[in-house]
């Protein structure tokens, strides 16, 4: 099936549309292992390096897909839009304007940007994309949902690596539906016959910017350090809620994004830390882990408010901010170390 | 070759003349700083934290004092206090790679410094929009939460390139619902109601405090360059937080005289025959060394013509309707030049260059602003090849003194002289 990429900084694209006009999403999210050179021609070294990351995966295989929508997500990459407009090869590209609030007007304006998008896509592809096919798309990605819920939650009973939960969401957010569900499946039975939870491992929360490359997840488990729960987009974000079932299916696609745990880049600071509050009554960790990619100003903003607010309930906290790289960063590892080793010690919440 | 004149000798120093009337500025800082007073001091006036691109015309209607954190910041800036109030809030934790405005009012807000120094007061309200970047919405609700003081955002769409009127329309009726959200949350908290018969005549003096900056800048078009950004930086204050009271348009008055003045004696900011070189200056200044301005001057440069203060004067419509006036005020919110989208951009800089005579452009690609610093080498690459003119990106920052380095600065400035020099012959 053709692919149509999307351009997303959380988990803002109503992929349920892209699904109905008969594409597979493609979610944006470039080559940690390739040099960012071909971006950098257009954009400082001072921005999100995971969005010039994206950028050179556009300019290297836009042709690959049929075309690109840009979700509103952070202020420092929306205007990105220009810049992919000029430079990227695509025969389609349209600005999705999601709004960042959740309020009755921006439910509206949701509603006309949904049809826009479908107007746009209609167009551009001559196909139809009714009622039933947008119904029939929110049916598989709450199956996807499900079946990620299921997965996610084997973390803190089983001993899944990082990079496994990793991958499956990777995949989940890339590859063809119908693959990626009778893949969850199998990986499902997998998961589920594998040892328990490993005695030595410590169980952490990881909030923070979206990390997705398995490097990162191997250099937290070299620390000691299992991720059994998260707010990320790439991770529990993304199925952490079911689309609702109604009569008119723009209206649950509204519901379902403008009530989605929220990211760095949607008000309000206090709807992000009830999910987290939320996330550890549910599953018992041992610490939490904060950490922002270099130049991701929401969640450097958050950070200090949110890890604040979670050491004062109890909590043991850890902030670092990475590089978008692979290779092995000693001193955060030391840090990363350092405080597992300092945890056997105290209470936690 | 030092290409500055006797630029290490104060005594053969090119000055740049100030307009007669350029002290006259003390008058709206005075009225404006007193305002806050008296606004503090009574119990029924109430106070807010306002942003640019917030339309602050809705507060004076509400008659509700606009305190403005970037504003302050720039204070403590001058006052060269924004280092240590920015190390202060990276001591809690604040990143360094983060607005350092935001870092500036954090720290001024923790220590308390003094107002003069670009302290500030908590306030009965915190109201922002995202129309410029998510700093604002994200600082001010960091601090709202911290003061604990009710907080409300605009959502301001954005107007990317290649968007078409039907969209653009769309995009309207979302911040014109967002208007009457505002209505309800400042009544809410503040007891205050709109009053239509105050819209219209705030509005009214917001729109010729506006007509009288834009006039201003039609005579900037003369050569010799009448007034450059040296002054306007600090000129254009009333925009910032006095649309829609007459103690600005006052002022603007003074200024437009003076410069009509200048401009029939074919005078200019420069003394006579000094000017050589007119740039544009794209970006907010660095508030910590207003000097830079001046020492252009020394290599006959002269800022002819600034985007970041025009961006506070757009044409403003006179409306008979509440609704046409909302629609009106959502769409210079989304209209404001600092966040033209990168087609809008290089076709108004483009036109700004051929209407100044500009010589070449310099772009501050300013490290604490990262949205207006996106696309800038785009635009530069069209300026020079559809203007033929030099165009230098300067990566700095406008409150953080920490990124500014005297001498790569200076080498950087002398090469882009060398080439507009070199461009003229």
């Amino acid at each position: 099936m053709k692919k149509i990429a999307y351009f997303d900084t959380s988990h803002e694209m109503p992929l349920e549309i892209i699904m109905a006009a008969g594409f597979t999403p493609y979610k944006i999210m470039g080559d940690v292992h390739k040099s960012n050179d071909p971006a950098d021609k257009y954009l400082s070294s001072f921005f999100c390096p995971a969005a010039r990351s994206w950028l050179t995966e556009a300019l290297a295989h836009s042709k690959e897909w049929e075309g690109i929508v840009f979700a509103q997500g952070c202020n420092n990459t929306n205007r990105h839009y220009d810049i992919w407009k000029v430079h990227v090869e695509t025969p389609f590209l349209h600005w999705f304007s999601c709004p960042i609030l959740d309020s009755d007007a921006a439910k509206k304006y949701y509603k006309v940007e949904l049809q826009r998008l479908i107007s746009s896509l209609e167009k551009k592809f001559d196909v139809k994309i009714t009622p039933e096919k947008i119904r029939e798309a929110i049916g598989k990605s709450n199956e996807i949902k499900k079946k990620l819920q299921q997965l996610s939650a084997l973390r803190s009973q089983k001993d899944i690596p990082n990079r496994d939960y990793l991958a499956a969401i990777i995949k989940s957010l890339t590859a063809p539906v119908h693959e990626i569900l009778s893949w969850l499946d199998s990986e499902i039975k997998a998961w589920n016959a594998r040892p328990a939870f490993p005695s030595g491992k410590k169980r952490f929360l990881l909030t923070g910017s979206d990390i997705t490359y398995i490097e990162w997840m191997d250099t937290l488990e070299d620390c000691g350090i299992r991720i059994v729960r998260d707010d990320l987009a790439v991770g529990e974000r993304f199925f952490a809620t079911w689309i609702p079932d109604g009569n008119d299916p723009l209206d649950s696609l509204i519901e379902y994004y403008t009530n989605i745990p929220k990211p760095a880049t949607r008000p309000t600071i206090q709807k992000r830390l009830d999910f987290l509050y939320k996330a550890i009554g549910e599953t018992k960790v041992d610490g939490i882990l904060s950490q922002n990619i270099k130049f991701c100003e929401p969640y450097a903003y958050d950070s200090v408010p949110v890890n604040n607010a979670l050491k004062a309930r109890g909590y043991k906290v850890i902030h670092l901010e990475r590089d978008f790289s692979p290779a092995d960063d000693q001193q955060l590892t030391n840090r990363l170390m350092a405080f597992v080793e300092m945890m056997d010690g105290g209470n936690n919440g | 070759m030092d290409k500055a004149n006797n630029s290490n000798n104060n005594s053969g120093r090119v000055k740049l003349k100030t307009l007669p009337h350029s002290q006259d500025l003390k008058w709206p800082m005075l009225w404006w700083i007193a305002m806050e007073k008296l606004y503090r001091t009574l119990p029924w006036k109430k106070t807010a934290w306002t942003c640019a691109a917030f339309p602050i015309e809705m507060m004076w209607i509400y008659d509700i004092f606009p305190d403005h954190p970037e504003n302050m910041a720039t204070v403590a800036a001058a006052r060269k206090q924004s280092q240590r109030l920015i190390e202060h809030a990276e001591g809690m934790g604040f990143s360094r790679d983060l607005c350092s405005y935001c870092k500036t009012n954090i720290g001024a807000y923790d220590t308390k410094i003094k107002k003069t120094l670009g302290g500030i007061s908590k306030p009965d309200i915190v109201v922002c929009t995202n129309a410029i970047c998510d700093t604002h919405w994200k600082w001010f609700q960091i601090m709202a939460d911290k003061m604990n003081v009710p907080f409300f955002m605009f959502d301001i769409p954005k107007w990317v390139s290649g968007t078409d009127e039907k969209t653009l329309e769309g995009n309207i009726d979302y911040v014109v619902n967002q208007f009457y959200d505002l209505m309800v949350f400042i009544e809410k908290h503040t007891g205050k109601k709109m009053s239509e018969k105050r819209l219209y005549k705030v509005l009214g003096k917001s729109m010729e405090l506006s007509d009288l900056w834009r006039e201003i800048f039609e005579h900037r078009k003369s050569v010799p360059s009448p007034y450059s950004g040296a002054e306007t930086s600090a000129a254009f204050f009333p925009l910032v937080v006095l649309p829609g009271v007459q103690v600005g348009i006052d002022f603007f008055r003074k200024v437009l005289a003076d410069i009509k003045n200048l401009t029939a004696k074919g005078e200019g900011t420069m003394p006579k025959g000094m000017e050589k070189f007119r740039v544009m200056w794209e970006g907010i200044p660095f508030w910590y060394r207003m000097r830079f301005m001046y020492d252009l001057a020394q290599y006959g440069a002269v800022i002819a013509f600034e985007p970041y203060t025009y961006s506070f004067a757009p044409p403003k419509k006179k409306c008979s309707t509440m609704e046409e006036t909302l629609r009106d005020v959502a769409k210079l919110i989304m209209d404001t030049p600092y966040a033209y989208n990168l087609e809008r951009r290089i076709e108004n800089f483009e036109k700004w260059v051929d209407e100044y005579k500009i010589d070449g452009v310099i772009l501050h690609e300013n490290m604490s602003c990262r949205p207006s610093s996106a696309g800038m080498v785009d635009l530069a690459e069209a300026i020079r090849k559809d203007k033929g003119i030099p165009v230098l990106i300067l990566q700095c920052d406008m409150n953080d003194p920490r990124a500014y380095s005297e001498g790569q600065i200076k080498t950087r400035i002398e090469g882009f002289i060398e080439l507009m020099e070199a461009n003229k012959k």
